[in-house]
């Protein structure tokens, strides 16, 4: 009975993460733990999916826990595979967690026993991981002094060198395979690490094959990304129209994907590109359009944080976060944005019982702002983000805006 | 002659070079990982786990 009950809620984990819903997946498959099984390939499964889960919500640390006991799991019962599956998600959350010697130690086992066990898949998807690990040690290194692309020191070149032959061994297996999103993937990366290497041409064309997969597979998140990295190449090789292009089509889908942050990230790249084209006017456009969403995404952040800190009853850094958007939102003259930040440290105000001092022109200031809005106070504050959006992000929709 | 000085002006005007700056601005967009997965069906014969779904779900039922 106990037996099926751990399956049972094992099994509901597994649909909830494969629907998506890894928050919801953890607590099942963390309650089948609870009740525990006497089978070890079934805790195995619930560790490795576990692991599998905090990685994807960024959990770094859990993750690695749950793929530790996953391996030494595997290790006990001498299940191979099952060692090399553990090995290789252990290595990828060690390279998350920028512990590149382990890591590397962790993908080579992935590697050697998918080959000794001839698992032409295994072996393949390990090469990429190794790929990605060289990738990340090699740009950690030139990220920590300020190098142009193609001007490195020797370690960073012999680690991103690696990377390249990684990829190029997992291309030409997956090729065999026919593997066309392994190919998409592993062309994407080949093409960022030529492109740190300095063989912009070579980027080029490993993103345009990038490019084409993503296309087949109606992919347009892929599709984003090669746009993205084409115009990174494109400005190195001084083609800075071509640049333009690629990163006006990144924008678009941007848009149309609704990722406010790439969507600024291909406006500042834009604004960058007209000044390289000297076409300042432009280049102004799309700085002041990137400056308009960072400030929208600045205040999302700080609004999650008071709310985080609030939540934990930590008021000092709550108050730490409402008064730098109080601060920003002045200084770029956001008056909406400014009122909530108010409305904000009033609130906070009253849950300190006033202890906590402040200049007595705020609230003064704060029903001047609000009677200027012609709007009540907001309801729900700390409470819906889309109260605030509306308070705040669209200006134009608050009646009597001047 | 004049005008060659003006085409040179042009010239060097247009080589405008990339700095480090722009580059340290152009966000590399990577592929994403990939995870090796398990299923506790993996280990499962078909009979044996065909048996367990329908204990849980016939327990489902009664509830």
């Amino acid at each position: 009975r106990m037996e099926a009950s751990c399956l049972e809620l094992a099994l509901e984990g597994e649909r909830l993460c494969k629907a998506g819903d890894c928050r919801a997946g953890v607590s099942f498959f963390e309650a089948a733990v609870q009740v525990g099984t006497e089978d070890l390939r079934t805790l195995s499964a619930i560790y490795s999916q576990l692991g599998n889960a905090y990685f994807y919500l960024q959990e770094y640390a859990k993750a690695l826990e749950y793929h530790h006991h996953d391996l030494t799991l595997a290790r006990t019962i001498g299940d191979q595979l099952g060692e090399a599956k553990a090995s290789g998600n252990l290595g990828n959350t060690l390279k998350v967690l920028g512990n590149f010697e382990e890591a590397i130690v962790c993908c080579q086992r992935h590697l050697d026993i998918s080959r000794e066990l001839n698992d032409k898949v295994g072996e393949a998807r390990a090469l990429y991981n190794l790929g990605n690990v060289y990738h990340s040690k090699g740009k950690n290194v030139a990220n920590a002094g300020t190098h142009d692309p193609g001007e490195l020191p020797d370690d960073v070149k012999n680690a991103l060198q690696k990377a390249a032959k990684y990829y190029e061994e997992n291309l030409s297996i997956v090729t065999e395979l026919g593997d066309r999103a392994a190919q998409g993937r592993a062309f994407g990366n080949l093409g960022n690490t030529h492109y740190l290497l300095g063989n912009f041409r070579s980027a080029v064309l490993a993103h345009e094959q990038r490019l084409l997969i993503a296309k087949e597979f109606g992919d347009r998140s892929a599709e984003r990304r090669a746009y993205s990295n084409l115009g990174n190449a494109y400005i190195f090789l001084g083609e800075f129209e071509t640049a333009a292009e690629y990163y006006r089509r990144t924008l678009q889908l941007a848009r149309q994907l609704k990722d406010r942050a790439v969507e600024a990230q291909a406006c500042y790249s834009l604004g960058n590109t007209y000044t390289l084209l000297q076409d300042y006017e432009r280049a102004i456009d799309y700085h002041l359009k990137h400056l308009v969403i960072a400030q929208e995404l600045h205040d999302k952040a700080c609004w999650s944080l008071g709310n985080a800190y609030t939540a934990l009853g930590n008021h000092d850094q709550a108050i730490h976060f409402a008064e730098r958007h109080l601060e920003i939102s002045r200084e770029v003259g956001d008056r909406s944005g400014e009122l909530t930040a108010r409305l904000n440290l009033s609130d906070l105000q009253m849950v300190l019982g006033l202890s906590y001092s402040t200049n007595n022109s705020m609230m003064a200031e704060s029903q001047a702002v609000e009677n200027s809005l012609n709007g009540g106070r907001p309801r729900g504050r700390r409470y819906s983000m889309e109260n605030m959006e509306l308070m705040k992000l669209t200006p134009e929709k608050v009646p009597n805006w001047n | 002659s004049q005008p060659l000085a003006g085409g040179q002006a042009a010239e060097l005007q247009s080589k405008v070079v990339p700095s480090k700056q722009i580059l340290h601005s152009n966000n590399m967009e990577m592929e994403p990982e990939t995870m090796e997965t398990k299923s506790v069906t993996d280990y499962f014969s078909k009979l044996h786990m065909g048996s367990l779904v329908y204990s849980c779900t016939s327990k489902r039922k009664n509830k």
